[in-house]
């Protein structure tokens, strides 16, 4: 299977374009004039202050938020108003949420095998197989009968990271995935990432873990009022930030 | 070792000799207040000179055996009249000889309800779920008869009870994924289906089911085809489809909004296409928050079905009504009549009732 994310190594190949992409929420100008390119198996770490638009740029990335004026190539894809064209991008983006969002009404099994099941027509024992895989990677193969209420908030991290695992991604999307758990929990979903990210899967993670961002990130993005306002390697990043607003929100959250 | 001391817990004391007791609780939920006190003793008195009577005339001097008016002879209620006529209650004027037909259907309906509690998911998805979408077909097939090659029964016959429970059944059935599609279009960003769905919502809700049954038996056949006669009980159920389709549009629209917007992104973020979408994962979670409402829908469709005796449809009270006007009856049976039809739509609605709270109390603790 060429989908085992180990076989993918960095390319010099781009998978995602942004050009002079803006968007506005009525009057609000919400991304101002966005460019930003990823190379295959880079991986990216998004901070800023809070309402700065992390989250809405990379939403616009699976195409959660739509924007008015700019282009947007995801893996040779233009995310253009077709409806295919968005069930593609979807299936190649994988996107882990703030609160998880797992689904309620069914088990871990079923959550992971869902997609694979009925987006790409794989056969149940299958989809089984390969959700048990992921579940082992990110141990917990011993929740899969359970429902996500029974989960504790890192574990149930977890099983989301897995469940869009299960699609074979090519690009994984992550809103701040670790800041609705407890200190305790942090650590069990960083952990994961970290072996994802080892493994060269293409990552944009909005997150404020400065750990994280240091140990796994090639690239640092500070984003604030709507703007890409610096980005840089994480050592360079953090030593000898360029803008006056990128070392005012450093030291905000370095002190904190 | 000898220095240890054995633990030894001190004894139990009994509670504050003010917290337990029937008198406390006498205390406490009788007589708390001087007006609370008042109040217990008046209701007390009033129940004190009402109920001998009462009991007496339900149970102590009731006339309970014999099979014409004549048996009533003591001055209590006469039952004899409920069990005389009993068959005509459930039944109506179905054939005696073929009641086991509206029996197997009332019988099927129960074992599908039952079903349903006692297996597990993927048996519901794929078994229960379209038995329950052919019972009205099937059990309009044996209630005829004519499609099986049984002895042909003209619906005018069907009536009582049965016709009640097996109506209201057939129209939840039907009107469940009917108001569901049009709580969809409501929602719908295409104006043509959100405008359809909200005249058609608001207006089965707006309008007296009393009117939608007039409109119905008048109405509905302007819009069948020349030449062609609808069967007055099939107007009749299309009228209460629609009725309760509203409502249930209604109940599903309050399920929506507790849907958070993460499970719609979570699973527009796998790639799974709107009914996909909509029927793996909204769906199942709008039918758990809405339980409790759904079922107080169904309960009051299945009482909204004693409306059919103005439009002449021979459900219970109907019947009843015709019991109380044979000429062999005069005697004044109304109080009888009516209590029995009273106590035997209570002790349905309350099921459902019990029901829905068992049901909700295994939502809860199901996949929590
Ligand atoms: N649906 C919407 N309608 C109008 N404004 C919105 C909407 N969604 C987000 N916004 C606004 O857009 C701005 C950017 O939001 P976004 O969620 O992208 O910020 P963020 O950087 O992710 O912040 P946080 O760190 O709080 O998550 C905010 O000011 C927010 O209020
Ligand atoms: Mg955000």
């Amino acid at each position: 299977m060429t989908n085992n994310p180990v076989n993918r190594l960095k390319t010099d190949e781009e998978i995602i374009t942004i050009s002079g992409l803006n968007k506005w929420y009525g009057d609000f100008h919400v991304l101002k004039d966005i460019d930003l390119t990823v190379k295959q198996g880079e991986r990216i770490v998004i901070c800023g202050p809070s309402g700065s638009g992390k989250s809405t740029l990379i939403r616009c990335i699976n195409r959660l938020e739509e924007f008015q004026q700019g282009s947007l190539v995801v893996d040779g894809t233009e995310l253009i108003e077709d409806v295919k064209n968005i069930e593609t991008v979807r299936r190649e983006v994988g996107m882990v949420f703030q609160h998880f969002n797992l689904f309620p009404h069914l088990s871990i099994l079923e959550n992971l095998t869902l997609g694979p099941i009925w987006v790409q027509k794989m056969p149940k024992a299958e989809a089984e197989a390969v959700a048990m895989k992921y579940l082992e990677r990110v141990k917990i193969p011993d929740q899969a009968n359970k429902y996500p209420g029974q989960l504790s908030g890192g574990q149930q991290q977890r099983v989301a990271i897995a469940r869009s695992l299960c699609m074979s991604p090519k690009i994984m999307l992550f809103d701040e995935p670790t800041s609705a758990l407890d200190p305790e929990m942090i650590k069990e979903v960083l952990d994961v990432m970290i072996e994802l990210a080892e493994e060269g899967m293409t990552m944009l993670c909005v997150t404020h873990e400065m750990g994280f961002a240091k140990k796994v990130a090639d690239r640092v993005i500070f984003m604030d009022a709507g703007e890409i306002v610096e980005q840089n390697t994480p050592h360079e990043f953090f030593d000898s930030p360029q803008v006056d607003r990128t070392q005012q929100f450093l030291q905000q959250i370095l002190n904190h | 070792m000898n220095k240890l001391q054995t633990f030894t817990p001190s004894p139990a004391r009994p509670a504050p000799e003010n917290t337990v007791g029937p008198a406390v609780w006498l205390k406490n939920n009788l007589f708390s207040t001087p007006l609370d006190t008042v109040a217990t003793l008046l209701l007390g008195y009033i129940l004190l000179t009402i109920l001998p009577g009462v009991i007496d005339w339900l149970f102590l001097s009731a006339n309970w055996t014999g099979d014409s008016q004549d048996a009533c002879v003591n001055d209590g209620a006469c039952w004899v009249f409920v069990s005389a006529w009993s068959q005509q209650f459930f039944y109506g004027s179905y054939p005696t000889d073929e009641l086991w037909r509206v029996n197997l259907s009332i019988a099927m309906l129960v074992v599908i309800i039952a079903a349903s509690y006692q297996f597990e998911k993927g048996v519901r998805e794929k078994i229960i779920i379209p038995l329950f979408l052919l019972l009205p077909v099937i059990s309009i097939a044996i209630l005829d008869g004519s499609y099986l090659g049984l002895e042909r029964v003209s619906t005018d016959l069907w009536g009582g009870f049965s016709l009640n429970v097996l109506l209201a059944a057939a129209s939840i059935i039907v009107a469940f994924p009917l108001g569901f599609i049009w709580a969809l279009g409501r929602r719908s960003h295409m104006p043509f289906a959100r405008s359809i769905s909200i005249i058609l919502i608001e207006f089965f809700r707006g309008v007296p089911v009393l009117a939608l049954f007039f409109m119905g038996s008048v109405m509905l056949p302007l819009f069948f085809p020349e030449g062609t006669s609808v069967d007055k009980l099939v107007r009749v159920w299309i009228v209460l489809i629609l009725f309760m389709a509203g409502y249930m549009a209604e109940v599903f629209r309050g399920g929506f909004n507790a849907i958070p917007q993460g499970q719609y992104e979570a699973a527009d973020s796998l790639g799974l296409s709107y009914w996909q979408k909509t029927v793996l994962i909204i769906l199942p979670q709008v039918i758990k928050v809405s339980m409790p409402n759904i079922l107080a829908t169904f309960v009051m469709l299945f009482k909204n079905t004693t409306f059919l005796l103005i439009i002449g449809i021979f459900e219970m009270l109907s019947t009843t009504q015709t019991a109380l006007s044979n000429s062999r009856w005069l005697g004044g049976h109304a109080e009888e009549g009516y209590i029995f039809v009273a106590v035997v739509f209570w002790t349905v609605c309350f099921s459902m009732s019990m029901i829905a709270t068992n049901i909700e109390r295994k939502l809860n603790t199901d996949h929590q």
